[in-house]
Parts: structure tokens; sequence; C-alpha cells
């Protein structure tokens, strides 16, 4: 049942254009008319934001909740890379594209959100740089990181998709190939280095939020305890986005892989709940968890989910049920985000009254973009050599190709419900 | 269990790369702790304006004064009749509101309008200097060239002054900017210049701070505390309070006596000083990659010997 997952092979066998595709590309078509839309009439009609409440979902959901979940190429890189865990290499290319999606809309929505964008070019003059704004970090980290390291670094497999694709590209397929080799080691590093800083930084936002974030989570640690969710929601994600992938495309699960996934989660959720309950006790704010507000209900919500998370990460590195695999690493994602949210909106106070919650169209255009990464990613999925397999999928793929008089496979459907096949 | 020469290898690089990292660290952290900055302080000839909530009789002739010096149109929208606004707005730079407690004894007017910090955070938020304060004055003033409108200055504000236009495609910060045109003129601010009670008056804010002091020494206990709000709270501001009833209830937020960016900034203006921990890393982890590199090229050979098949990347 657990098959070896040795390579990348694209998911060859299914048609593109599903019914599912039509409808995510729908629904990215109506976000981008109603971006359009924002543009003209403004920030007011469009969207809940107030004086207040001044961040909307676009900012606080869509980039620095979703950028967290797509942090996964830098939280397995590092495992990968750093620390020797060979076997995830073989997961990196999921790793990268998502990361390489979450950041390109949340930048998106990061240009979208802002009322004055004529002057945003004011990025590219470092002399007018505040350095001492988080916001700076983020903006000018986030989109150095998008462009350069982790486009890069998708690089791999959109290379083989090119030359399988068009075999007399004019350009030398071997000389790409070591120049990308040759530069990797500069490359991979950068992708390690911005996302540390810009991941903290995130947190660093609500820092100047000052005494109006609970004190159940503004602490001088807020950026750490971010940079640190960031990496067990990467790990987490890509697990998701694995076991999502292999059901909807019938493909083998690598348990030993998963495992191993699941094994890092763990650790780094347990020691940023230790760190978590230590920073709030050190700081005599641990009473406040035991008021009974909305605030302590939030704070509770987090922890009760994310150490559900750990119980069924830890059950599952013993059990190896794909079940409790999923259910563990599902549900440290929706606590992970749940924490990364909080501080922005719930768990914000600026004035007394104050009430923020987003529009139909705020929702609906926040909605369009995640669906054309969503979108995207099954798009490059099919295309090019991203998700892991055993090598005999390639075999087959091979033997396809050559032999184009075999009938294809019936074609597998997307969008099934039954998320885990059996264990 | 036995260690190959692998082993042996992997784990000094990595414990060389721990150990790079680590001194990488405490060395920038040590440079940044001795260059620890020092709080702000007003500038020298820091303009400045009191309130004495004591003195103030709710006319809002001052609302009016300001809607005219700064070209703004007069928000009706609550009240046909008058100018009447709920809160600061974008149309609205500085207001009067009344505190009264439920049963009516204890009531008191206060004025609201930017406070001009001495450390102002929206000034810290600030991408690209949207919004600056004045080296000489210390008048905190919005650029439309500079700003992005991401509204960091709104989040960051412990005060919630800055205002954002949310209706069309053009918006702008809107918030006090102690008339500064009156002030190259020689002028005072429009909301100082009529009021008719001298109940804000202006000043510089050293001059300011004096006399606020006398008024205290000269009435004990009229004051609450007997403190004057804006000297120290937040890391102190140029527009000062005086008030009879207890300053959070007039809606001045209880601050400790740090700036908000000096106080919750201070770590990541360390780790970021002069850019050397994360330079300092990336080298570290370039080293280490590489390292790793050799390691990974061999496990790729491997592969395509098993398989036959040209290794990915």
């Amino acid at each position: 049942m657990s098959e070896r997952w040795q390579r990348s092979v694209p998911v060859y066998d299914t048609p593109i254009w599903t019914r599912p595709f039509q409808c995510l590309c729908a629904l990215g078509a109506i976000g981008l008319i109603l971006v359009l839309y924002r543009e003209i009439v403004g920030l007011g009609p469009t969207s809940g934001m107030n004086d207040a409440y001044a961040w909307g979902i676009w900012k606080t959901f869509n980039t620095m909740v979703l950028t967290g979940l797509g942090s996964g190429a830098f939280a397995i890189g590092i495992a990968a890379w750093i620390f020797r865990r060979d076997q995830l290499h073989v997961v990196m290319r999921t790793a990268v594209l998502t990361s390489f999606l979450a950041y390109i809309f949340g930048l998106t929505m990061l240009g979208i959100d802002v009322g004055r964008p004529w002057n945003i070019y004011w990025i590219a003059v470092p002399w007018h740089w505040n350095l001492h704004s988080p916001l700076l970090e983020v903006a000018v980290c986030m989109s150095i990181y998008a462009t350069i390291p982790l486009f890069l670094e998708n690089f791999p497999p959109a290379i083989e998709y090119l030359y399988d694709r068009w075999p007399d590209l004019p350009v030398n397929r071997e000389k790409v190939e070591k120049m990308i080799v040759a530069g990797y080691p500069f490359v991979v590093s950068l992708a390690y280095v911005l996302p540390a800083m810009h991941q903290s930084s995130l947190g660093a936002l609500m820092l100047l939020g000052g005494s109006r974030v609970s004190p159940l989570w503004q602490t001088p640690f807020l950026p750490l305890l971010y940079v640190w969710a960031a990496a067990f929601l990467g790990f987490a994600f890509v697990t998701v986005t694995l076991f999502l992938s292999s059901v909807a495309w019938k493909r083998p699960l690598d348990l030993e892989i998963l495992a191993q996934l699941n094994r890092l989660t763990a650790w780094l959720i347990g020691s940023w709940l230790v760190f978590r309950l230590v920073d709030l006790t050190v700081r005599g704010q641990i009473r406040s968890a035991f008021q009974a507000n909305m605030f302590a209900g939030l704070f509770w919500t987090e922890l009760v989910l994310l150490g559900a998370a750990l119980w069924q990460l830890r059950e599952s590195v013993q059990s190896r049920s794909p079940r409790t695999m999923f259910y563990g690493a599902l549900l440290t994602c929706v606590g992970g985000m749940l924490y990364r949210f909080d501080p922005t909106t719930t768990a914000f106070q600026p004035k007394p009254g104050a009430v923020y919650f987003p529009s139909v169209i705020e929702l609906t255009i926040s909605l369009g973009f995640v669906s054309i990464g969503v979108a995207m990613f099954i798009l490059l999925a099919k295309l090019m050599p991203i998700l892991p397999a055993p090598l005999r999928l390639w075999r087959e793929m091979e033997a396809a190709k050559s032999n184009q008089s075999l009938a294809p496979k019936p074609a597998a459907r997307l969008g099934r419900e039954q998320l885990v096949a059996g264990d | 269990m036995e260690i190959t020469r692998r082993d042996l290898l992997h784990r000094m690089t990595t414990g060389g790369a721990a150990l790079a990292v680590g001194s990488a660290v405490s060395a920038a952290t040590m440079t940044a702790v001795a260059h620890a900055e020092e709080p702000a302080t007003a500038p020298a000839q820091a303009v400045g304006m009191l309130y004495d909530a004591t003195r103030c009789i709710g006319c809002q002739t001052c609302v009016v004064a300001c809607t005219k010096a700064n070209d703004l149109q007069a928000d009706s929208r609550r009240d046909p009749l008058h100018q009447a606004p709920g809160d600061l707005n974008y149309r609205t730079k500085t207001l009067i509101k009344l505190y009264k407690e439920a049963d009516g004894k204890e009531f008191s007017f206060v004025k609201q309008q930017c406070m001009h910090c001495v450390d102002p955070a929206c000034v810290s938020a600030c991408m690209f200097g949207g919004l600056k304060k004045d080296a000489k004055s210390g008048v905190v003033s919005w650029n439309g060239k500079l700003c992005v409108g991401c509204r960091y200055c709104e989040v960051a504000c412990p005060f919630s002054v800055p205002k954002f236009r949310w209706e069309g495609y053009n918006p702008e910060i809107v918030k006090c900017e102690f008339c500064k045109d009156r002030l190259a003129k020689g002028e005072e601010p429009a909301c100082t210049a009529v009021c008719p009670k001298k109940a804000v008056i202006f000043g510089s804010r050293a001059e300011l701070l004096k006399e606020a002091k006398l008024r205290i020494a000269k009435n004990p206990g009229k004051y609450y505390q007997d403190r004057v709000f804006g000297e120290k709270e937040g890391g102190g501001t140029q527009v000062l309070y005086l008030s009879h009833v207890a300053f959070d209830k007039i809606g001045l937020p209880q601050l400790g006596d740090e700036s908000v960016p000096h106080q919750y900034l201070k770590w990541q203006k360390r780790l970021y000083s002069y850019l050397v921990l994360p330079a300092g890393l990336y080298v570290t982890l370039v080293g280490a990659i590489r390292n790793n590199w050799k390691h990974h090229e061999e496990h790729m050979d491997e592969e395509e010997k098993a398989t036959g098949l040209k290794a990915q990347l």
C-alpha cells in the first residue's frame, strides 16, 4: 500500500479542462473583475474595513496567513539541504510550487489592498526605505524572495517540461542545467535567509499594535513565534497537499516520507507550544487565559487544535495510519492559521466598540485568488514533473508516450470527497 | 553504533555551521546592544499645544476653524444642520467630544487631534516616509507622493488618529498637521487662534509644559493626579493635556513612559542593525549547503546508476 516515492512525475493521464478546474477558473475570473471594481470605487464601498480595523482579510489572511502555509519551501528546504534529511528532496518540488503560488498571490493581494498603488515604485528606491518599518521589511524581502530565489527554485521542473515538449529549443539544455547547479547553493541559501526575515517581520507587524493586541498574543517574541509557526505550517501544508493530490489522482502514498514530515512537524509544534506557554508565564499573563472572554476562548481553541494535531501526528508516526497522518497535518494547518490570524483581527482591539467583518466582495476576491492558486497548482502538476511518485509511474508514462497506440487510461475525476482511500 | 566517515563529516559540518551561526548571532547582538539607541527626545524648537479640559466649554469653534483652515468639507453626514462628526475622519482633523458619567455629575469635554508624538509609531510604521516628523518643529505631516495607502499608520497609532479616505480611487491619509502652512507664515494653528476660553493654547512644548505645571501648582487637587498627559506618556507627545477627570475616561489611553516603537521594535532594530546577522547567516548557509551538495550529488549518482534515469534536481 505504501510505495517509495523516487521521482517527480506529471499527472500525465488526466484531462486538464475538468469541471472543478472550470469552477476554479470562474471563481478566479469573478475575483479579477471585482478587483477592477475595487480599483475604481475605492476600498470603502467594496470592503468591511474601517478606520479602526484598517487592515482586512486581504492583508491579514491572504498575505499574513497564507504565506505561512506557503513556507514549505523554506521549512522542508532547510530540513533537506541543511540538516540532510535526504528523503525529503523528493517532495521539494511540491513544496516550492505551493510556496511560489502562495507568495505570488500574497504579494498580489498586498498590491490590491494598498490605496495608492501608483506609489509602490518607491520600493525600488532603497534610500527612501524606512528600515524601522516591519511592513517595509516584509514588502522588500517578500518581493525579492518570491521573484528571485523561489522563482529559480521552480526552474528544474519547468526546464524538464520545456525540453521534453520542445527538444529543439535553441539554448543548450546541458548548459542551462550546469548553470542552475552552479548557482543552486547561493540561491537556496537566499531562499532560507529571506523567509526567516520576512516571516518573523510579519509577526513584528502587530508589535506596533502595542497593548491593543491582547496580551495572550502580544509579546516581544511574536516575530519568533510567527516564523516558528510558519515552519510547522509549511510542513503540514505540503503534507496536506500531497495527501489531497494523491487521493484525487489515485497515486500511491509514501508513508515513510509522510511519517518523517509529520515527525518533524510534531517536534516543531511541541517546542512551539512549550515556548509559548513559558513566554506567557514569564510575562505574568497566564491569568488572562483563564478569564471568561473571547480572547481566552480563542487562545484555548488554538491550543486545543494544535494539541490535537500534535497528538495525531505522534500517533501517526507510530501507527503509520494515513488517516491519522492526514488529520494531524490538517489540524496543524487550521490551528496554525488561527494563531497567525488572531493577533491581526480577532485578538486586536483598536477601539472599544469597533467591529470588522469582511464584505462579500472582500471574501469573493480573497477566494478568487486562492482559486487561481489552486487552479495553477493543478495545471502545473499535470504538465510538469512536480508530484512525487514511485519509479513505476515514470516507466508507465514513458511507455505510454513511446507507444501512442496504447489507449489512455480512463480519466480520474477531480474533487472526489473520499480524502483518504482506506487505511 | 558505528560511526562511518560520512557520518562524522556530516556531524562536523553541521556542528561547524551551528557554531558559525551562533557566533554570528552573538557578535551581532553584542554590537547592536552596545549601540542600543537612546529613547527619542523632542526637538529643542518643538512646537506644542496645551489643552486644559477644565477651561473648555465645548463650543466647537476650533472644529469649524480647523475645517476652514484646512479646506476640508464640513462633515454634516450625521446631522444635516450641523457639522457633527462622530469621530475623527477624513473630513475632520480635530473634534470636541463630551464625556459624561451616567449619573450626570461628572463630565468633561475633550479635544481630539494628532498628538504629534515625540517618537511617533505612525512614522516608524510608514514604509517610504509618507509620514514624517519635522526635525525642527516636530510636526508629523503626510506626503502623498510617498504614501502607498497601506494604512499601517492607522494600525500603529496608539491614539487612533490617522484616518483614511475610504471612497474613491485616490484615497489619502488625513490627520492634524499642526496647520503647518500657517506656522510657516508665522501664525498659530487655527484651533488655538480661535479658542474663546484659551482652553487650547499654542507655544513651544517646553514653555507649555512649564505653564501646565504652574497651573497644577497653583490649583492643588484640581487636576487629575496632578499630572500633565503627554509629558512622558508613550514617550512624550507635543500636544499636552490637563484634565479634572481621569485621562482614560476622556479617551486618552493608558500608556507607559516608553514609546510604542522604542518598546516594541527594540529587538527588531537590534537584530537587523547593519544587516550583520542576515549576511552572516547567508554566508554560513552557503557554506553548509555547498558542503551538503557533494553529499547530495553522490546520492544522485547512485540513483542514476540504479534507475538508469537522469536524476532530478
